[in-house]
């Protein structure tokens, strides 16, 4: 009987050895595991048409750093969630990255009130936050360095939108925009530079999105009698809009952003209803070698802004990762400005900087948006300005500054 | 001032005629079913979706469209309600109109997987406003307007003079009675549900026609056609039509005096007076 006995002792031991057995594999695959990116761009809503477009880019970036050794090791993955251009469903979307995938960053909001949604659930849990918000509240947000954009930020886009409508003979400007984080901002922004460069911004109003028709706010505006209308708003209302001031007879000219007047909304709307329209967005650095790279690498001759934006994200965070040897959202927050900014050798794609780190160099990653330079609130330094203008259902580019 | 107002009455009244056309298919199913059927959002959609085909790519004319739209939406709403809805019911009210939101989502992400997100038009020619003493008037509101009046005197219509939509009053009325006369509930579940999502269809192409379409043209017009129909009393037709009228035109005179931005913030205020005032709508019953 006592030869068949298992002693405590024994059985613990046993315990151990099969919950070792069992863990030893686990231990194994976290070690050898993917390295997780979280991704959370609008793949439906209003910004259904760039986020996608953005995904591509940070895979294409992704697809390069693991066929050259990915990173600390490991082949990166990128954890996809759709905002749906949406703050609630953006929220539990960023919930999932966190809680259940563990994601150290999170790359592609787009929206402002998104952005503003989700980045308190970022700080809160320590998770780094890119995007290409515009709004200037978003920088301004408590976020403790958990939070960096490379789109330029309101301030900056309104005082660019004001001296380009002025150069081009604007005088009497009146502004419609989106009821959305950066409307009141840009606004008050326009009715400061536009009478510096001798226009002014003679009316503006804030209007609902998700409306069928919005001939009375047209009628509102028009009837300040402008020269030029500013459309502050996102694809599915400036298209209405567009109809709308057709059909009311104004022929002054329109400026919009590029996301909101995109190639695909001019295929939806009659040519006579978008001809002579402007655009605008910020410009890609179409002359730096990151953006031939870019080129190459997604295959189209043009990356826009938001291509190029997505594809310095993903590089900025994978060098910041190896910079740190550890990836988490602090240690992206405590050292993204090392490998982004400074004296270091100068690089213009994650797999330069990666080989670069390797042989232990400072770097100054400088990418296909622009230079990448952080302010300590997380905004850019500076940034270019595309400008094009609609001719018979096309795009004509007129300059970039 | 005279002018603005009229302006924006007119504005308020073309806007809400075309809200109107969904709302009497919502308020038509909830007098028959009793419960709120929140596909009717996706059904708007797969009716744009169905007017743009057969406007874009088989060319066909705006009046051909919007009945390829009614029969596209009303196929849809006739299946979904027969195999998706049907086994809700039996679990009340409530679940069925849960049902019904993940039906909807369901089915956006169908239009979605089948043409995209982008936004798309119609291919039909665009016209500049008659003005009238500094009032202007769009030849495609016109349009739009002529359009809502005729399907809501031909729902009309069906409903006081031909037998079968006597028997769906008789059902919206009290199903029980109805039942014992040996109206078959079941048949007059199925007219509804096709009938109700062909004027959701129909009413999503005209949606569309004023704007552009994308998978989330129903989603975005729910809550307005949802409130008209409440306005005017949920299980009423013509509580539908002057529900419409009241947002419509309540949140086009909120002009005056406030922000655009605060639109449908007046729509919903006008819901809650309406509602404090009357319970069960300004024409409130649950009958058709």
């Amino acid at each position: 009987m006592s030869g068949n006995t298992i002693s405590r002792r024994r059985a613990l031991q046993g315990i151990a050895a099969v919950a070792g057995s069992v863990a030893a594999p686990a231990i194994v695959r976290a070690q050898s595991g993917t390295l997780q990116l979280g991704v959370l761009t609008p793949l439906t809503g209003a910004g259904g048409f760039d986020g996608p477009r953005m995904l591509k880019a940070m895979q294409a970036v992704a697809a390069e750093v693991n066929e050259a050794g990915g990173l600390l090791g490991r082949q990166i993955s990128l954890i996809v969630e759709d905002d749906q251009t949406n703050p609630e469903a953006a929220v539990r979307a960023a919930r999932k990255l966190i809680d259940v995938s563990k994601v150290p960053v999170i790359m592609g909001t787009w929206a402002s009130a998104v952005t503003s949604a989700v980045a308190p659930v970022c700080w809160e849990s320590k998770t780094f936050l890119t995007t290409v918000s515009g709004a200037d509240s978003i920088t301004l947000l408590p976020h403790q360095g958990y939070l960096i954009r490379t789109q330029p930020n309101n301030h900056l886009q309104a005082a660019k939108h004001a001296e380009f409508m002025a150069s081009i003979g604007a005088k009497r400007v009146f502004c419609l925009s989106i009821q959305a984080p950066f409307s009141v901002p840009t606004q008050k922004r326009l009715a400061e530079v536009l009478p510096q460069k001798g226009s002014e911004l003679i009316g503006s109003l804030i209007y609902e999105k998700d409306k069928t028709t919005y001939r009375s706010e047209i009628d509102q505006a028009l009837r300040a009698k402008p020269d030029f209308l500013y459309l502050n708003g996102y694809a599915p209302d400036v298209t209405v809009m567009m109809r709308d001031l057709y059909r009311a007879g104004f022929d002054g000219g329109r400026l919009t952003q590029s996301y909101a007047l995109t190639s695909k909304v001019l295929e939806s709307l009659p040519p006579e209803v978008t001809e002579g329209a402007y655009t605008t967005q910020p410009s890609a650095d179409v002359d730096s070698p990151a953006f031939a790279r870019a080129v190459k690498r997604l295959g189209i001759d043009d990356p826009d802004s938001y291509e190029t934006q997505a594809t310095d994200w993903i590089s900025l965070v994978c060098l910041t990762i190896a910079k740190a040897k550890e990836a988490t959202g602090t240690a992206l927050r405590e050292n993204v400005r090392k490998i982004s900014q400074g004296s270091g050798m100068k690089v213009y794609t994650a797999v330069d900087g990666l080989k670069a780190l390797a042989e232990g160099k400072e770097i100054n990653y400088e990418g296909a948006s622009g230079p990448c330079d952080f302010t300590d609130i997380g905004d850019i330094i500076d940034c270019k300005f595309r400008y094009q203008r609609v001719a018979a259902a096309k795009f004509k580019f007129l300059k970039i500054a | 001032m005279v002018t603005e107002v009229l302006q924006l009455i007119i504005n308020g009244i073309m806007a809400g005629t075309i809200l109107a056309v969904p709302a009497i298919g919502l308020t038509a199913i909830f007098a028959v079913l009793r419960f709120a059927n929140f596909a009717l959002a996706s059904h708007a959609t797969i009716g744009a979706f169905a007017g743009l085909v057969a406007n874009v790519n088989f060319g066909l004319p705006l009046v051909p469209a919007l009945a390829f739209a009614f029969l596209a939406a009303a196929i849809a709403g006739l299946v979904t309600d027969e195999f998706v809805l049907k086994p809700f019911r039996a679990a009340g009210f409530i679940t069925t109109a849960i049902g019904s939101i993940a039906l909807t989502i369901a089915l956006e992400n169908v239009v979605r997987f089948i043409f995209g997100n982008e936004l798309r038009g119609y291919d039909l020619p665009i016209q500049r406003d008659w003005r009238f003493e500094g009032i202007r008037i769009g030849p495609q509101q016109v349009e739009n307007l002529a359009i809502a009046v005729a399907v809501m005197a031909a729902v009309f219509l069906f409903l006081t003079l031909t037998r079968t939509g006597k028997a769906m009053r008789a059902v919206a009325d009290n199903p029980m009675l109805a039942n014992i006369k040996g109206i078959n509930a079941e048949m007059v579940a199925r007219i509804v549900s096709f009938v109700g999502m062909g004027l959701a269809g129909l009413g999503g192409m005209l949606i569309g026609l004023d704007t552009t379409i994308d998978p989330l043209t129903g989603f975005r017009s729910m809550l307005s056609i949802f409130a008209a129909a409440v306005v005017g009393g949920l299980g009423s037709i013509p509580g539908a039509v002057v529900g419409a009228l009241t947002v419509g035109v309540g949140e086009e005179l909120s002009l005056l005096f406030l922000s655009p931005n605060y639109r449908s913030a007046v729509g919903f205020f006008t819901i809650l007076l309406v509602l404090i005032f009357r319970p069960r709508g300004i024409l409130g019953q649950r009958a058709l």
